[in-house]
């Protein structure tokens, strides 16, 4: 049933092949191994395969690559996993330079690219002088499915590599990603978008889907537009970088501002997890015999994921209406348990414990971490701290800009608030504001380098370079106006701000933020559900809901910052109706919607309630390099002005 | 019976119920040369029916022949003995030849050097086995599909994996029973073979078996040696052992179990070689003697007038002689059903039914419906009969006999018979003695198509690989390629012309790759045509390594740049940084965003050096300064540290947009050098590395405050902040009285609200009530709420009471215990008298 299989988007395919390559590379290597990691690569290892699946492959230590303390005599197998980065490829051959010689033993190196093998890298190992000494292969790991609706490249530095140093090896790994989609689902018929990097990844899809064609006369085939993908929205981070400098208030996100959550874990108190979700929980893949200790004291790490059913109810919600889920849910299990006297005979008893019981007490456990979240997020939330935090963003957000913005934001600064809440403020007045005055500028960063260290002249002179944080005579100058996002005129035809949702029983996107619709998931909406726009603006509006693309917005996206595409792919006659014959014409159609540079846990939450609005006549599936908040971007410019002296 | 055909079974012969068959493929050309004789050469031949190479027998005397040359040839031909190539050979004595799946040619010399020849034109890539075998010598080897295992004279076995990339590693030390004893014999189980998925080696020593993997060394612990020949079956499951006593044992491989004896008689001669026929059968040769021996022990006797060199198959097994090459293989399965004397199977009525149809006979009928009920599976039979037989008109009769049982079934899906006849027509285009392959229906699935197409491209023959491509609509792209390379190295026409014939004959053909095109023209010496013909590679990564070695730097950085590929795009830098002066080098990345920006990068992290140069010769003082700044942050050393701060606020000073840059270096110098004068005054405290805030907030919690004002006043900090910094810095002293006693002195520029939060939240209410009265600007709701905050509930009344506030007195009700409750009735009395 080839048409069965074709319409069906199945991202677990996607896992299950990453997990068998995974042991592949295991297995290439014959008996016991040191297994050296790429510390960037431990977390999405880590959502691929359990650790125990290292030792069943005979893996006796693990380490990270900058670790100098290697235990040779362990075994003489040594296996690198490492991206495929420059730095990786030094540190490396480094490592194998300095390995020590036993005499009568030789070790055995073996080196995994991912997702691939580069001349590069070769070419470094050649120049150092190990390239003989090593075997090299690559591990073609891309989308890492973190939910049935997200993939993710899990890029940690895609943000950094897309804005602050412009090297753009994100985008073409995005570009590899999504051709492995193309090739397996269809051709995108059309790719829709914003930005300039966006489009920059159109051209470099567009690129290799040339090529693949010139490639392979087989692939032709593959290569006809998708009858189940409608259409690919890119959405370049660098559109719209308010939503994640804002703080993030549904319950999913606001884990992610106060504990931080990374490759889909948060690591948390012992005390908050609760005694029973031992075990398990702790898959952070770095627990092999000798594994370097991390000083974790008394902290556990906690997959927050869709199996979790309490979880899943709370994650997309408003915190304001999480109590009251709490609740409804501490009745349900309740309930649950109490359902047991409805069962009398010995078989009925034994679906009960197997069905009803034994979920039930594993969504207890998760119910009563939960509450200890909620409590700690509610105590932050309450904190004078946060408010005002708040109180100027919100403001700024509804167009307000006042001295008192500027008052309060230098308060914060004299209140000694965290370094990136302060910036993300002060980003956010500059990025809705066109840039601040001159003077205004000046003045604040005295503020921030008296503060917080005059080393962060490096982290304003980063933040400039991104567009985040600058003078209006830069940020208002002609050439930056082809680049910058007018939200001051977006604010109106798009409803960005709206100070009337319910945010327990949301009718808008807006709720995510309480009063604030992120642009990004917008934009998203002015392709795929034009009348809700046109509803949330204009209350009901005159446009065809079956126009694709841009259309019906091009004044909107004349005022997002950087290049609109919209591009429709089309194949040989002959390869769609093939294809066509394959696939069936089904109903349902999927859009994936590709968030380059990063997606905030609130847009997830957003993209999440379209897609139920849509249930039935529409699938959204969210792609990224991966999952990012405020915080990330601005350690991202702060990481220079955080070099630690060297250790001689 | 069809009449003219000889009957198959003329070729077989019994062995203990399995029927075998041995034929003759070729005469090999050879046979019409008279001096040539096959004994004087050593044979090996490729898997699935390739090619032979010859090289003479070193153990062997010569007769000289004047003439020729010297030096030794190593004869490729296929097994119709057709010449393909002759290697003359220059490099030292050779120990081994064997062949890879791929049909690549290796070559292993005594010294360990290999040569792996991996088309058929004499083109090779070389490598070492290493010092070790370099040292010791190289005594023999064994071949697999894709590596192979040497074993050195000092007992040490060293596997290649593969040809690619060769990585020649050693396999666990044999553990010899005794430092005396001898390796007898040995094999090899390939790693698709073994339990581990690695290489493993059989080695018979002394009495007994040793298993050698990449770690490890096992004893089998047998006591029935020594044995002469060890030979693992195709697929892995048995071992065949030749024991000093002149028997053969078929045991599993794991050792657990004797299958089958048999005894050669031959006590003192041992075979020259043992090889499996197939998975069921072995084969001894002693030079011109040749023993089959079947599934139970029983054999077949052959003998010969020349040497017998045998090339195993998966499905049989290769005999050539100077005479003829031979196949011997069991009899397939349905065609002893159909051919057997006196089969009465289905398929072998349907081949007798047909004989009747073409002599006419009515009996066809008759015989047809004989066996009509099981006449699907007979016509089957017939089609798959049809593949194994090599007589083309045998395979026609077979073939019509399906037809005819097909016709006369209502349903039939042709597809079986339809690809039958596709893959004969290939079987027989190959066979055909000019091409001269021997395969069988099965080797070729097993080969796939597309590599027996490789191997036809190989061999030049371009047009056949071209017409079984379409034929079977398999990717023609590589035959094209192929073909072209060969034009250009082998083509007399000047350059133009070529390319012209060239891009003629590809031109809309999918998946042409003309980097490798233009590639063997570049390694030709013609450049100009290698130019030409790059342009019309599509993509534009490929053109890059090639444009590189041809020194085209500025186009392949460009070429990288427009693939996209940032990787590539550095890689090519990496190339011209080592290559070209530094100013050419900038030069070239200047005016290439995409290259600066990745130069920038890495040097930040490699070399700090490079970017200053590339930030000085730009111009772009402030990334300059930047650098040196970062660099100062790595100084662990306070002078330095100075020092570079220095350099980097001086580039900075001369130009006025980084005025304020200039002047935040200079504050920072000033307050190390206060704070590193703070260390040495105020012991055991850290305050270099501090910003300006937090030095003042730490000098206030320990209390030194002239000092936090003298630094307040020198860097000319605004009143509001350094309100704030003071207040938060007592109350971490929990300095209460100072706090009160300040907030007498002064009028707050930060109001008293903040007085009352920061007292309140470190606990202290008492002191945070103090400001309440203070907090004039707030409404009086407000500062009720505030005095419930310190708990002090009657003071809240009070509060009410001024304002007025019955609801607010009401609601004070509920909170208030003790003595409070009275007081506040009695105000809520005196608001509303009479209740």
């Amino acid at each position: 049933m080839v048409a069965e299989r074709a319409t069906e988007f199945d991202p677990s395919k996607i896992k299950d092949q990453a997990l068998r390559d995974l042991c592949n590379v295991l297995e290439g290597v014959r008996g016991k191994k040191s297994l050296v990691v790429d510390k960037a690569l431990s977390g999405p290892l880590g959502l691929i395969a359990q650790p125990s699946l290292l030792q069943d492959y005979g893996v006796v230590q693990l380490h990270w690559i900058e670790d100098d303390n290697i235990d040779y005599t362990a075994s003489k197998n040594i296996l690198y996993i490492a991206r495929c980065t420059a730095k990786n490829a030094y540190s490396i051959a480094s490592q194998i330079k300095n390995a020590p010689r036993i005499p009568g033993q030789d070790l055995e190196h073996s080196l995994f690219f991912v997702p691939r093998r580069t001349p590069l890298c070769d070419r470094i190992l050649e120049d150092e002088g190990v390239f003989g000494d090593v075997t090299i292969n690559e591990y073609p790991l891309y989308f890492i499915p973190l939910e049935p609706d997200i993939l993710s490249l899990e890029l940690d530095d895609a943000f950094e590599d897309l804005y602050l140093h412009k090297t753009y090896t994100s985008i073409f790994n995005s570009a590899k990603a999504l051709m492995l989609l193309q090739q397996q689902y269809g051709l995108f018929p059309r790719i829709t978008g914003q930005g300039d990097k966006g489009k920059k990844l159109l051209d470099a899809l567009l690129r290799m889907r040339n090529e693949a064609a010139a490639e392979d006369a087989s692939t032709s085939m593959a290569l006809a537009p998708s009858s189940i993908i409608e259409n690919l929205v890119i959405i370049d981070r660098e559109t719209d970088f308010v939503t994640p400098l804002l703080t993030q208030l549904t319950y999913e996100g606001l884990i992610d501002e106060i504990f931080g959550i990374n490759n889909s874990h948060v690591e948390l108190e012992a005390s908050v997890v609760g005694t029973a979700m031992q075990g398990p929980t702790e898959t952070t893949g770095r627990s092999v015999g000798t594994a370097p200790a991390a000083p974790q004291g008394k902290k556990r790490k906690v997959l927050l994921e869709g199996s979790d059913r309490v979880f899943t109810d709370l994650r997309n919600n408003n915190f304001s209406a999480v109590p009251a889920i709490l609740k409804k849910t501490a009745l349900r299990i309740d309930a649950d348990f109490k359902k047991k006297d409805d069962y009398k005979t010995v078989s009925e008893m034994k679906t009960y414990v197997t069905k009803v019981l034994g979920p039930a007490q594993k969504d207890r456990t998760s119910l009563s971490m939960h509450f200890n979240i909620a409590e700690i997020i509610q105590k932050h939330i309450n904190t004078e701290l946060f408010e005002k935090t708040l109180e100027v963003q919100q403001s700024l957000i509804a167009g307000y800009s006042s001295t008192q913005q500027h008052e309060l934001m230098t308060e914060l600064i004299a209140r000694g608030a965290s370094l990136e809440t302060v910036l993300r403020l002060l980003c956010l007045y500059s990025c809705v504001s066109t840039g601040f005055k001159p003077k205004d500028f000046d003045l604040f960063r005295r503020e921030i380098l008296q503060g917080y260290g005059y080393e962060h002249v490096l982290t304003l002179d980063a933040l400039d370079k991104v567009a985040l944080l600058q003078s209006r005579t830069v940020a208002g100058s002609a050439a930056a106006a082809a680049t910058r996002t007018n939200y001051d005129y977006l604010r109106k035809p798009l409803r960005l701000f709206s100070e009337s949702v319910n945010e327990s029983d949301p009718d808008d996107i807006v709720y995510v933020y309480s009063v604030y619709a992120p642009l990004s998931v917008r934009l998203v909406q002015c392709v795929i559900q034009k009348s809700a726009v046109a509803q949330a603006a204009r209350g009901g509006g005159s446009l065809n809901p079956n126009s694709a693309g841009w259309k019906g917005f091009e004044d909107v996206v004349k005022n997002v910052g950087g290049k609109t595409f919209d591009e429709v792919q089309k194949g040989e006659d002959k390869a769609v109706r093939a294809r066509m014959i394959l696939d069936g014409q089904n109903e349902k159609k999927i859009t994936v919607v590709f968030f380059l540079g990063g997606i905030t846990y609130t847009e997830i939450a957003a993209l999440r309630w379209i897609a139920k609005q849509e249930e039935g006549k529409r699938q959204i599936i969210i792609a990224t390099t991966g999952i990012i908040n405020g915080n990330n971007i601005i350690r991202a410019a702060t990481t220079a002005a955080r070099t630690k002296p060297r250790q001689t | 019976m069809a009449s003219g055909l000889q009957n198959p079974t003329s070729t077989w012969e019994l062995v203990s119920g399995q029927y075998y068959r041995k034929f003759t493929v070729f005469t090999p050309s050879w046979t019409q040369d008279e001096d040539f004789n096959l004994d004087d050469y050593l044979v090996a031949g490729a898997p699935f029916g390739g090619a032979l190479a010859l090289w003479k027998d070193p153990r062997k005397f010569h007769a000289y022949q004047g003439g020729q040359s010297a030096k030794p040839n190593i004869i490729i031909c296929n097994l119709a003995g057709g010449l393909l190539r002759r290697i003359t050979w220059d490099r030292g004595a050779i120990q081994a030849i064997g062949w890879s799946d791929d049909e690549h040619l290796l070559v292993v010399t005594t010294d360990g050097s290999v040569r792996c020849y991996y088309d058929l034109q004499g083109n090779f890539t070389q490598f070492s086995l290493g010092a070790d075998a370099e040292e010791h010598g190289v005594v023999s080897c064994r071949f697999w599909g894709t590596g192979f295992v040497a074993l050195l004279a000092n007992n040490v076995f060293v596997a290649v994996n593969r040809y690619d990339e060769p990585r020649p590693r050693p396999l666990a030390l044999p553990k010899l029973p005794s430092s005396e004893s001898k390796i007898h014999s040995w094999a090899l189980i390939p790693p698709n073979y073994s339990d581990s998925r690695h290489v493993e080696v059989i080695m018979a020593t002394d009495q007994t078996i040793l298993i050698v993997d990449a770690t490890e060394s096992q004893d089998q612990i047998l006591q029935n040696g020594p044995f002469h020949h060890i030979s693992v079956s195709p697929n892995g499951s048995y071992v065949a052992l030749y024991t000093g006593d002149g028997k053969v044992w078929v045991i599993d491989v794991k050792f657990q179990q004797k299958l089958s004896e048999y005894d050669s008689g031959k006590l003192h001669e041992i075979p020259l070689d043992v090889q499996w026929c197939g998975i069921d059968s072995v084969v001894l040769v002693w030079e011109d003697e040749v023993h089959m021996v079947g599934p139970a022990g029983a054999a077949l006797r052959w003998y010969y007038d020349s040497r017998v060199n045998l090339v195993p198959e998966m499905d049989g097994i290769r005999m050539i002689t100077t005479e003829k090459c031979e196949f011997l293989q069991r009899v397939p399965d349905v065609t002893k059903s159909i051919f057997e004397f006196g089969s009465s199977s289905p398929p072998a009525g349907l081949l007798e039914a047909v004989g009747y149809l073409e002599r006419k006979s009515p009996k066809a009928d008759d015989a047809i419906q004989l066996i009509r009920p099981s006449l699907p599976e007979a016509v089957a039979a017939c089609v798959q009969a049809a593949g194994h037989e090599f007589d083309v008109d045998w395979q026609k009769q077979l073939l019509k006999a399906a037809s005819f049982g097909k016709s006369v079934l209502e349903l039939y899906n042709s597809d079986d018979f339809v690809e039958m006849c596709k893959t004969l027509r290939v079987l027989n285009a190959v066979r055909f003695y000019e091409v001269g392959f021997g395969i069988t229906v099965d080797q070729l699935e097993r080969l796939t198509p597309d590599k027996l197409i490789e191997r036809l491209v190989a061999r030049q023959e371009h047009l056949l690989a071209l017409r079984i491509s379409d034929y079977l609509s398999l990717p023609t792209d590589k035959i094209y390629i192929h073909w072209a390379c060969m034009k250009v190295k082998l083509s007399v026409d000047d350059e133009d012309t070529i390319c012209r014939t060239i891009v003629m004959k590809l031109s809309g053909k999918r998946g042409i790759a003309f980097d490798e095109i233009a590639k063997s023209a570049f390694e030709e010496g013609r450049g100009r045509l290698a130019t030409q013909l790059l342009n019309y590679e599509p993509r534009a990564g490929r053109q890059v390594p090639l444009l590189m070695s041809m020194e085209e730097d500025e186009i392949a950085l460009d070429k990288a740049i427009e693939s996209m590929d940032s990787d590539l795009v550095f890689y090519v830098l990496l190339h011209l940084k080592k290559k070209l002066p530094i100013a050419t080098f900038f030069r070239i990345i200047n005016d290439r965003p995409l290259a600066y920006s990745l130069i920038e990068t890495s040097a930040r992290n490699i070399d700090t050096e490079l970017l200053k140069d590339l930030y000085y010769q730009d111009d772009r003082k402030s990334d300059g300064a930047n650098v040196i700044l970062r660099e100062s942050l790595m100084q662990e050393n306070f002078t330095t540290r100075i020092d570079k701060l220095k350099l980097a606020s001086k580039l900075l000073k001369d130009s006025k947009e980084h005025a304020l840059d200039a002047s935040a270096l200079e504050e920072s110098i000033k307050l190390l050098t206060m704070q590193e004068s703070l260390e040495r005054d105020v012991f055991e405290e850290t305050f270099v590395g501090l910003s300006l805030n937090d030095t003042i907030f730490k000098l206030t919690r320990l209390g030194f405050h002239p000092r936090a004002n003298k630094i307040r006043s020198e860097f000319k900090m605004p009143d509001k902040r350094f309100w704030w910094i003071k207040l938060r810095g007592l109350v971490a002293k929990r300095e209460w009285a100072e706090i009160e006693e300040w907030s007498k002195l002064k009028t707050s520029p930060i109001g008293w609200e903040p007085f009352f939060n920061e007292c309140l939240s470190a606990g202290n209410t008492k002191v945070a009530s103090i400001f309440i009265p203070k907090c004039r600007n707030l409404g009086h709701a407000e500062r009720i709420n505030m005095w419930v905050q310190c708990g002090m509930i009657v003071k809240a009344g009070e509060e009410a009471l001024l304002a007025k506030d019955y609801n607010s007195l009401e609601s004070l009700l509920p909170k208030a215990t003790g003595a409070a409750v009275p007081e506040i009735q009695k105000m809520m009395q005196k608001l509303r008298p009479g209740r």
